[in-house]
C-alpha cells in the first residue's frame, strides 16, 4: 500500500496526527504526575467527566429548551430586546453564582474577616439596570423608525 | 463451507450506517438556531486564540514565582515529573507589582473569558452528535483530543472561577490540580490550533466575502440571512445579489449551521454584543480586584470587592482567628525570632527588631487568586539579617516559618529576593504596629512574590546556602 493510500485510510495528514499525538501525550504525562496523589486523581478524573456531561447533557439542553420554549412567548419585534439582557444577566449568573448565592461566603469570612451581604440584591439590581438599558433602546429605537 | 462472508455481514451490519442517524440530536435537522454557523464559531474561536494564550502563560508564570523547588513551596507535590518544569528563578529587581499584574491579567481574563468560553461549546454542540459517530482513525483520535479540550476548558475555568469566590466544592488539592488539568488543556487546545486554524481563517475571510457580497455599500448590519451563504447556497433570500462561488475550500458546510433554521428571533450582532457585556463586566470585577484602591469597588460581585475601613482595612488572606493561636504567644514578654545560619543562631526580641535600622518600602501583596493590595511596610531588611548570622545574602534562601500551622505555614525565598533590598521583615504597615491580622510581631514582605509567600505571625526564619 503507499503511503497516499494509507493517509487516506487514516482519513488525516500527518500534522494532524502528529498535533493529536503530542496532545495526547501531554495530557498522559499529567496523568502521571497526579498519581503522585492517587486520591485526587480519582477525584479530578470524576470532575473531568462530569463536567462534560453535565454541560453537555444537561445544561446546555436546560438552557436550550428554556429558550425555546419562552420564545413563543415573546412579542416578536420586543423578544430580542427581552432575550439579550437575560443572556448577559445568565452569563454572569453562570460566573458569579458562588458569590451571588453565598457558597463560599463562609469560607471567606474565615480567610478575609470580612462578612459581606447584599450580593443578591446587586445581582437583581444589575440585571434590572440591563432589562432598564435594553427597554430604553428598543423605546429609542421605535421612535427613530416612526419618524422615518 | 466458509463461514468468513457471514460474518463479515453481520459485522457489517452493526456499523452505524452514515446515511441513517437515529432520530434526535443525531439528525442535523435537529438543531434549529439560525445563529449557529462557522463563521460565529470561527469569531469566537478566534477571541479564544487571542486571550487564552495569556490566560496560559500567567498560570505557568505563577507556577515559576512559587518556586516549587525550594523547601516546602510545592506543598507536597512532587517536583520532578514530566511537567513539572518551571524555567527560571523568579526575577527580583523589577517592579514590585509584577507578580499582582500577571495574576491579575490571569484571573481577570478567564473570568472575561469564561462567557465566550460557553458561547463557543454552544455554537459547536451539533459537532457532539455527528453521525457517523467515528468516520476514520483520524476522527477518532480527534475527537479524543476534543474530550480533553473540552473536559480541560470546563475543568480550568470551572475550578478557578470557584476557587477565587472560596467555593471549594472540589475534594482534591487545587493548586496540584489546576496546573496539571492546565497542561491538558494547553496540550489539546494546541493540537485543537494547529488543526482548525486553516478552517478559522478560511471562515474569518468568507465572513468578509459574504458581506461584501450581500451588498458592497454595507457596512454594518448585513442582513442575517446572508450569512448562511457560504455555508448552505440554498438560503440565499430571492432578493438578494446571489453570492458568488465560494473560494475558500475549506468553508464548506461542516455540520454546524442548520439546514432547517428557525426564523430569526436575535442577530449574530446582538448574540455577540450580550457575550462582550456578559464579558466586559467580568473584566471590570477583575480589574477592580487587582488594582484595588478606589476602583476595588468595581468587584461588586465577588468577595474580594468587600473592605474594611481604616489604614489597616486592606484584605486580608487568613485571618488571626482562623489560626487558633493563643494571643500569649505573641505577646512581648514570650515571643522571640530565632534567626539561624548553618550552626549560627540569634534569638532576637520585638524590641531588639525595632532597635536595627528601618527602612520602608512600598510593596505590592499580590495574591494568586487575582486580588493586590499596595502598602507601606516598615521592617528591618533580610541582607541585615543574613548578615547579622554570618551568612551572605547573594547565596542563600530564606524560609520562614509560623507559628501558625497548615498550609503556607512555611515559605522559602530564593537568593534573588534574599538579597533584594526591598525585602523586608515588616514590623509597621503604615506607619502604624502590624496588626494581628496582617502578621503581628513581623511578617515577610518582599517584591513581586506571591502573597502567601509573605509568611505572617514568623517564629523563625533560617538562611540556607543554595
Amino acid at each position: 500500500m503507499s503511503m497516499g493510500r494509507i493517509w487516506q485510510r487514516y482519513g488525516g495528514g500527518p500534522g494532524q496526527l502528529l498535533a493529536s499525538i503530542a496532545s495526547l501525550a501531554i495530557a498522559a504525562a499529567a496523568i502521571i504526575g497526579w498519581t503522585q496523589r492517587a486520591h485526587d486523581l480519582k477525584a479530578v478524573i470524576e470532575w473531568f467527566i462530569a463536567a462534560i456531561l453535565l454541560h453537555d447533557l444537561v445544561f446546555l439542553p436546560i438552557y436550550s429548551l428554556a429558550d425555546r420554549v419562552t420564545i413563543g412567548f415573546l412579542p416578536k419585534r420586543a423578544g430580542v430586546y427581552l432575550r439579550a439582557p437575560a443572556l448577559i444577566s445568565l452569563l454572569l449568573l453562570a460566573t458569579v453564582f458562588p458569590t451571588v448565592l453565598g457558597f463560599g461566603a463562609r469560607s471567606a469570612h474565615n480567610l478575609s474577616g470580612i462578612t459581606e451581604h447584599g450580593y443578591v440584591a446587586r445581582y437583581l439590581i444589575l440585571t434590572g439596570a440591563l432589562f432598564a438599558l435594553s427597554g430604553l433602546a428598543y423605546a429609542l429605537r421605535g421612535r427613530l423608525s416612526d419618524e422615518r | 463451507m466458509s463461514k468468513g462472508p457471514d460474518v463479515k455481514s453481520r459485522v457489517l451490519a452493526l456499523r452505524p450506517d452514515p446515511d441513517r442517524p437515529p432520530p434526535g440530536p443525531f439528525r442535523p435537522g435537529f438543531w434549529r438556531s439560525p445563529l449557529r454557523s462557522p463563521q460565529l464559531t470561527a469569531m469566537l474561536g478566534l477571541v479564544l486564540l487571542i486571550g487564552l494564550p495569556v490566560v496560559a502563560i500567567t498560570g505557568l508564570l505563577s507556577n515559576d514565582a512559587y518556586q516549587p523547588g525550594l523547601g516546602a513551596n510545592a506543598l507536597g507535590r512532587h517536583t520532578h515529573g514530566p511537567l513539572d518544569l518551571y524555567l527560571f528563578g523568579w526575577p527580583a529587581g523589577g517592579p514590585s507589582w509584577l507578580y499582582a499584574l500577571s495574576q491579575g491579567a490571569h484571573v481577570t481574563l478567564g473570568l472575561a473569558l469564561f462567557p465566550v468560553v460557553l458561547t463557543k461549546l454552544w455554537s459547536v454542540i451539533p459537532k457532539l452528535f455527528e453521525w457517523p459517530p467515528v468516520r476514520s482513525p483520524a476522527h477518532l483520535i480527534e475527537r479524543l483530543t476534543l474530550a480533553f479540550l473540552v473536559g480541560g476548558a470546563l475543568f480550568e475555568f470551572v475550578t478557578g472561577i470557584l476557587n477565587i469566590q472560596y467555593w471549594y466544592a472540589f475534594k482534591f488539592d487545587f493548586t496540584q490540580a489546576h496546573y496539571y488539568g492546565g497542561w491538558i488543556f494547553i496540550g489539546a487546545l494546541i493540537a485543537h490550533v494547529t488543526i482548525k486554524f486553516p478552517t478559522m481563517a478560511a471562515n474569518l475571510r468568507t465572513r468578509d466575502a459574504v458581506y461584501a457580497a450581500a451588498d458592497p455599500t454595507l457596512s454594518h448590519g448585513a442582513t442575517p440571512g446572508l450569512i448562511a451563504v457560504a455555508t448552505d447556497a440554498t438560503a440565499v433570500p430571492s432578493d438578494a445579489t446571489p453570492a458568488p462561488t465560494c473560494p475558500f475550500p475549506h468553508a464548506v458546510h461542516d455540520g454546524l449551521s442548520s439546514p432547517n433554521p428557525e426564523p430569526e428571533s436575535m442577530s449574530r450582532r446582538v448574540l455577540l454584543g450580550s457575550v462582550a457585556a456578559a464579558s466586559g463586566i467580568l473584566f471590570l470585577q477583575g480589574i477592580g480586584q487587582s488594582v484595588g484602591g478606589p476602583l476595588r469597588a468595581l468587584a461588586f460581585l465577588l468577595p474580594r470587592g468587600a473592605t474594611r475601613p481604616g489604614p489597616l482595612g486592606f484584605p486580608v488572606n487568613r485571618t488571626w482567628e482562623l489560626t487558633g493561636l493563643k494571643r500569649s504567644v505573641v505577646a512581648d514578654g514570650t515571643w522571640r525570632l530565632k534567626v539561624t545560619a548553618g550552626q549560627r543562631t540569634v534569638q532576637l526580641s520585638r524590641q531588639q527588631l525595632l532597635a536595627m535600622p528601618q527602612f520602608t518600602h512600598e510593596l505590592t501583596i499580590g495574591c494568586v487568586e487575582g486580588w493586590s493590595t499596595t502598602q507601606h511596610w516598615t521592617g528591618v531588611r533580610m541582607i541585615d539579617l543574613a548578615r547579622l548570622v554570618g551568612a551572605d545574602p547573594s547565596r542563600v534562601s530564606v524560609t520562614a516559618t509560623s507559628l501558625a500551622k497548615g498550609a503556607y505555614g512555611q515559605a522559602t525565598l530564593a537568593h534573588e529576593q534574599v538579597s533584594d533590598q526591598r525585602t523586608l521583615l515588616a514590623l509597621k504597615v503604615n506607619d502604624l504596629t502590624l496588626p494581628l491580622d496582617h502578621g503581628f510581631p513581623v511578617r515577610m514582605i518582599a517584591a513581586a512574590v506571591p502573597g502567601v509567600h509573605c509568611t505572617k505571625w514568623i517564629s523563625e526564619i533560617q538562611f540556607d546556602e543554595v
